[in-house]
């Protein structure tokens, strides 16, 4: 049996050599699937079946021997940071991390203001906001995304324009704050909501579309404006790296679990969370007389949802 | 100073005194329980003096009361606070990150709305009452500060550097004192480089937690009586009430004799603020520029001058 390790399809033909689905070379053998926490990288015991590692922020199997995650780039060596009130850390990423997907890789390099390096492969490409571009192979061609809802999105304050780079070549994006990348590989089916002008770029196999937030009082003081990103795979693997400012943290909620977050602070979340503009009254002295309000986003689930420590909300041209 | 290392042994148990916040705790655990300092590691002291913020484990965990304190993250850190039903916390609405919906939040309404008003400062500080959990985190890359403050401690902190204080620190804010004035035809601004009003926060009987957050590294240095430094007034984070504050105004000298050197130089100067201990003094190191328009100074408080 042969397995993929970009989509960790597995295959019983054993003279299949490449994944139908990304054309990743398959690699062999029925693997045993250990956790995380109980398995410390190192060279692997041959006389074992050769184990896999499962990485606790996208789930995908990784070899014994392997450092960080070959799909999202979060160390395997180290144990996860969870805070006890259930919000995971985005996994920090090491320095000059590699990251694969379909023929190409992703080199994340810096820590303040990490900087996407992109080594496209023929035939695959990225597309992204034009402002997060940081520099390029003279010989990388650069498309325009056909969008549909171009004047919603103009009125809204969204990209109207998304860029295509296309491989072979090399490509490299960072945004402009403090911050960290959050590397989420995208398995098929899945579909992510993101905060307008959060996404660094994504890979060309992820389709991109808009939702309109829905309702007066979560247009006027949610936070997100009139619309939200959304990214959707269907039966391809995607990549989707974003830009978080400050720290970025994690929680997964369980179906009806509620949580209130400041609006500015919401950075992406499953399209299974719900998010709704709250009003939170603010009273004081005798009988609740006087005092004021503030708006904060209610969110509720099944579904993770990403936050971001620095929420305010850098404005980009 | 001395290290880091401060464990004493007794006969019977170990004691650990945090260099920091000055808490004794059994040393069992690897960060101060009181402000979450690493216990394991020296002291970063410069040659003149001036401390390092001692570094923090991620997800280091702090108690006040029947409460706890978990700070989270490098960059823009957050102070989560897993509130017990009896405690409760005040801040500036702005700082809230996330809560869970069964916290109860009200508005503590304060003296001197107008003023603070004026001053730019939040007329309304919120409140939290446990159970339940709720995070805080401010909105610039830099670190957070725990001091937590035992009965009759007070602490002068600059406008806009609070986070989050426990219930039992009472909170008061008085005018600075810092400022000048400068004229333009008949036209007089007053300007005030550190804010008009600063933080008072105190803990009268209870011991209590205060949290700052500060731009950049933090570095604090214990000024001995009568010592002086010079300090940028928006670099000043917080400071001992015993220290005293001043303005100093410098110019430097001019090199050449042109019309244009000269009208530099009139317009050449630097405002610092001049502190005086005893006590310990704390700055930023990612601080805001001062706008100064370069008009001849008209009056001001009282301060110092050098010309170069």
């Amino acid at each position: 049996m042969k397995y993929c390790p970009t989509c960790n399809r597995t295959y019983t033909e054993d003279r299949q050599k490449f994944c139908s689905v990304d054309g990743t070379q398959l690699l062999n053998n029925q693997v045993t699937v250990v956790s995380q926490k109980a398995q410390t990288p190192g060279q692997p015991d041959p006389l074992e079946p050769i184990q896999r590692v499962e990485c606790q922020w996208c789930q995908s199997q990784n070899e014994r021997t392997a450092l960080s995650c070959r799909s999202c780039g979060a160390p395997l060596d180290i144990r996860n940071l969870v805070s006890e009130s259930g919000w995971r850390e985005a996994p920090r990423l090491k320095d000059m991390t590699e990251i694969r997907f379909g023929n190409s890789t992703c080199q994340v390099e810096g820590e303040i203001v990490p900087v996407a390096e992109m080594s496209l492969g023929p035939g695959d490409a990225v597309f992204f906001e034009h402002h997060v571009l940081l520099w390029k192979d003279a010989t990388v061609p650069m498309s325009v995304m056909p969008l549909s809802g171009g004047a919603k999105r103009l009125f809204a304050g969204m990209p109207f324009i998304v860029s295509i780079a296309q491989g072979p070549g090399r490509v490299a994006f960072s945004r402009d704050a403090t911050g960290e990348l959050v590397v989420l590989p995208l398995h098929p089916g899945m579909e992510l909501d993101v905060r307008e002008h959060a996404f660094l770029l994504a890979s060309h196999s992820i389709d991109f579309t808009y939702v309109q937030i829905k309702g007066l009082r979560n247009i006027l003081f949610g936070g997100q404006g009139m619309f939200m990103d959304r990214f959707v795979t269907t039966s391809t693997p995607g990549l989707l790296l974003l830009h978080g400012y400050g720290n970025v943290f994690e929680r997964t909620l369980a179906a009806g679990e509620t949580i209130l977050i400041e609006p500015g602070a919401f950075l992406y979340k499953d399209a299974s969370v719900t998010m709704n503009a709250q009003p939170i009254k603010l009273t004081s002295g005798l009988f609740g007389i006087g005092g004021t309000s503030m708006n904060l986003a209610q969110i509720s689930g099944p579904g993770r949802v990403g936050i971001q420590s620095m929420y305010v909300h850098h404005h980009t041209q | 100073m001395s290290d880091n290392t401060n464990l004493a042994m007794s006969a019977s148990a170990r004691v650990y005194t945090c260099s920091w916040c000055g808490t004794v705790s059994d040393g069992t655990s690897l960060s101060c329980p009181a402000c979450g300092a690493t216990v394991d590691v020296r002291q970063t002291v410069t040659r003149s003096e001036w401390i390092e913020l001692p570094g923090r484990k991620d997800m280091a965990k702090l108690q006040f009361g029947n409460s706890y304190c978990q700070i989270e993250g490098a960059y823009v850190p957050v102070a989560d606070m897993n509130l017990a039903p009896e405690d409760s916390v005040y801040f500036s609405h702005h700082v809230l990150l996330w809560m869970e919906p069964q916290v109860h939040v009200s508005a503590m309404s304060m003296k001197g709305a107008w003023k603070r008003l004026m001053a730019g400062l939040p007329i309304i500080m919120t409140q939290a009452q446990g159970p339940g959990h709720i995070a805080f985190s401010q909105d610039k890359p830099g670190e957070m500060i725990a001091l937590p403050l035992q009965p009759g401690q007070s602490v002068d902190v600059r406008e806009h550097i609070f986070l989050v204080a426990t219930g039992q620190v009472a909170y008061d804010w008085f005018n600075t004192g810092i400022w000048f004035s400068t004229k333009n035809g008949d036209e007089t601004e007053t300007h005030y480089p550190m804010g008009m009003f600063m933080d008072r926060f105190s803990s009268p009987t209870t011991p209590g937690l205060l949290l700052l957050h500060a731009g950049g590294n933090v570095f604090v240095r214990d000024l001995l009586p009568g010592h002086s430094i010079l300090v940028k007034p928006t670099a000043l984070l917080f400071k001992a009430s015993t220290v005293q504050m001043q303005l100093h105004i410098e110019q430097p000298r001019s090199t050449k004799s042109s019309w244009s050197s000269w009208v530099s130089t009139w317009n050449n100067r630097h405002l610092w603020l001049r502190l005086t201990g005893p006590g310990r003094v704390a700055v930023q190191s990612a601080f805001e520029y001062i706008e100064d328009n370069g008009r001849n100074i008209s009056s001001h408080s009282d301060a110092t001058w050098q010309k170069w």
